[in-house]
């Protein structure tokens, strides 16, 4: 098994236990798709104003940098029906407790995967508080590359599957670096390139 | 005669004349600068990223950069008959998405197109910035009207 399909796999375990116990149901949370994309190729993986929620968590330690979990906007409403144990298709609109929900899903998921990464890399990653937007796409993904621009070349993007049986519930999570640990941290992920399936 | 609706995406300057339309989608901090000739009905658009490029005038201009975007379009509207002194410059974005982010960079981008349209002389009559929402842009060439949307 690769290193990047290796640290999914427990990545994802961590969190589907993590996130089981938050809201007391079954959750079971799986990598579809990971690969290491260039930053400006970020933009299109969803339409440029499609409304998100995009929950960042700067990054820093030995690598500095930024986890993006984004969901979109019916994806985003589903979830928090979910976690907040509303009647399904009840959230229209995202309340304080919905955002802090939301944030503590991006904890969740970060932090689990962060802890494996640094792990699995021998690397020291500290993560911060979350901070939620809720708007267009390409606003939120640009500001995170805007502010990467001059020290990221490129991006490792995890597509993740919450499944609430019966529902899946689809969100992408992008980890950017600093251009000076790329090859520290892309190094031994370089031979995945390629969007590799998932880790099963 | 057929009408174009040109996207111009993150780090591009496109430029449009008669019927055509263009467009940038989903800025955030970003900046989006639109110039236009009303007598000549000739207008670009910039959707930059940065306030200003490290190195100007070395390699291939980059117009991720406000500077470096704002001269690239001025070029080729000079170009195409266009004068500095009857061009009009409009400006939207800037924002800041994410409260915790240390970071002023939409504030700087403003600033920076600011300061680049003075130096150059250009007249600026409108602008739609700051604050913490993603705006997108739809520049009429034919009316030089900009329209900027946003989701709430």
């Amino acid at each position: 098994m690769g290193k990047l399909q290796e640290i999914n796999k427990h990545a994802a375990l961590n969190a589907s236990r993590a996130l089981s116990k938050l809201i007391n149901r079954p959750v079971d949370v799986q990598v579809s798709k990971a690969g290491v994309k260039k930053v400006e190729e970020l933009a299109p993986i969803i339409g440029p104003e499609e409304i998100v929620a995009g929950i960042y968590l700067p990054v820093t330690g030995d690598i500095k940098g930024a986890a993006l979990l984004i969901f979109s906007e019916e994806t985003a409403f589903t979830l928090c029906d979910l976690l907040v144990k509303r009647e399904p298709g009840t959230t229209r609109r995202l309340s304080g407790l919905d955002r802090s929900a939301l944030k503590e899903v991006g904890n969740i998921v970060s932090g689990n995967y962060l802890a494996v990464f640094s792990n699995m890399l021998q690397v020291k990653t500290i993560e911060h508080v979350p901070s939620l937007s809720f708007d267009m796409f390409g606003a939120i993904v640009s500001q995170i590359i805007t502010n990467f621009a001059q020290k990221a070349e490129k991006a490792l993007v995890i597509e993740i599957e919450f499944i609430f049986k019966p529902v899946t519930l689809k969100g992408y999570f992008l980890v950017l670096f600093g251009l000076e640990q790329i090859d520290v941290v892309l190094g031994p992920l370089e031979n995945h390139r390629k969007l590799i399936k998932g880790s099963g | 005669m057929e009408c174009m609706d040109i996207e111009v995406k993150m780090g591009d300057i496109a430029l449009a004349k008669n019927a055509d339309n263009l467009a940038a989608s989903g800025i955030g901090s970003c900046v989006a600068i639109a110039l236009y000739d009303p007598k000549l009905k000739i207008g670009a658009l910039a959707h930059a990223m940065l306030h200003h490029s490290p190195t100007p005038g070395h390699g291939s201009p980059d117009t991720k950069y406000i500077d470096t975007a704002i001269d690239e379009m001025l070029k080729k509207m000079l170009t195409y008959g266009a004068k500095k002194q009857d061009l009009e410059a409009k400006f939207v974005g800037g924002a800041n998405m994410f409260s915790i982010l240390d970071s002023d960079i939409g504030k700087q981008n403003v600033l920076s197109a600011k300061e680049k349209l003075k130096k150059e002389g250009i007249k600026i009559v409108g602008e739609c910035v700051g604050g913490s929402i993603g705006r997108s842009v739809e520049f009429c060439i034919a009316t030089g009207i900009v329209t900027v949307k946003t989701k709430f």
